[in-house]
């Protein structure tokens, strides 16, 4: 990753996630908050081959407390747009859960919610495989939704209160692809940056930029055709 | 009209802008596209509709996704749980 991009990223995510650095904590304070060393008697632990060692059971715990219980609710918004299934999604940020905690002395400090949006990936990968072996995205949950939209239309009501350019953004919405509707979800309504969506969707950055463009430049030339503006400076 | 910005011309606005909306520029572009969009009009509210459209999404997409609070706080206690039983078996 160039040193450009990955200014962006941090400076991005400094702006999404303030309550990551809000307790006034450094970038890696989480990891040896006191610099202590473990306790002799810990047990050793082998997750995923690779003993624990560096990371005592209470440094953990600060970590986990601090790096993943504040992310719980855009997992479960992001698993939500994964399987539209809410039981399903809570299965799935639970068992997220789970493999965060073990593999948090793996955890550098930095991004916490990408390292999180890609557990949570492969977690959703690996229980469809188990329940649908050879199925490694799971289009029939996004065949759900995209039947569902029909039928979550405003009501005649809604409309009125709302305005007509909610209405036409809410009828293009209904008509964009699943891929560039699985784009909008993930960053303008679960509030991720371009690189988590990445992460969740395991497609490069840019390949989440240009979808989320040009699902917008189609909502944008829907507006157009329909007469519609926003309410905004100039245009009243 | 357009506007050629010293830093920043309306066509590199244009294709810097849903980035600058989304928080995903870095400062320097940033700076530079709050400068254009305040001096030129078509930028402007090209902008300001593009925000709108964020602004509409993030309301109708929401409806499409609801989230149960519930949810969070089981997860909260879920998690809590995680951690307080590992803490236990060590303890042991």
């Amino acid at each position: 990753m160039s040193a450009l991009v990955g200014s962006i990223l941090v400076g991005a995510r400094t702006e999404r996630c303030p309550d990551l650095d809000s307790d006034g904590y450094s970038q890696n304070h989480g990891r040896t908050p006191h610099g202590r060393t473990p306790h002799p008697s810990r047990r050793v632990q082998h997750l995923g081959g690779h003993p624990v060692t560096s990371q005592s059971d209470q440094e953990r715990s600060e970590a986990f407390d601090r790096y993943v219980v504040p992310e719980l609710g855009v997992l479960y918004r992001v698993a939500l747009t994964l399987t539209r299934e809410p039981h399903e999604a809570e299965d799935l940020v639970q068992d997220t859960v789970i493999k965060a905690f073990r593999a948090m002395h793996q955890f550098d400090g930095a991004h916490p919610r990408a390292w999180l949006m890609t557990i949570l990936r492969n977690t959703h990968i690996n229980r469809n495989r188990r329940r649908r072996p050879g199925l490694l995205r799971d289009p029939e949950a996004l065949d759900a939704l995209v039947d569902q939209r029909s039928t979550q239309g405003v009501s005649a009501e809604e409309t009125v209160l709302e305005g007509r350019f909610e209405a036409v953004v809410e009828a293009a919405l209904q008509r964009l692809s699943s891929d560039h509707l699985r784009v909008i979800l993930l960053v303008d309504v679960d509030g991720l940056t371009y690189q988590e969506a990445a992460d969740v969707l395991a497609v490069p950055r840019g390949t989440v930029m240009s979808r989320l463009h040009r699902a917008r430049a189609r909502i944008r030339a829907d507006l157009k055709t329909s007469g519609v503006t926003a309410n905004v400076r100039g245009a009243q | 009209m357009k506007l050629r910005n010293r830093s920043m011309s309306c066509r590199k606005v244009a294709k810097v802008l849903q980035g600058y909306l989304d928080g995903e520029v870095d400062g320097l572009t940033h700076d530079a596209v709050t400068a254009h969009l305040e001096m030129c009009r078509d930028c402007g509210l090209e902008a300001d509709t593009y925000q709108a459209i964020k602004s509409a999404l993030s309301v109708t997409g929401g409806r499409m996704v609801p989230v149960d609070p519930h949810v969070i706080e089981r997860l909260r206690a879920f998690a809590a749980q995680v951690r307080d039983d590992d803490a236990d078996s060590s303890a042991h």
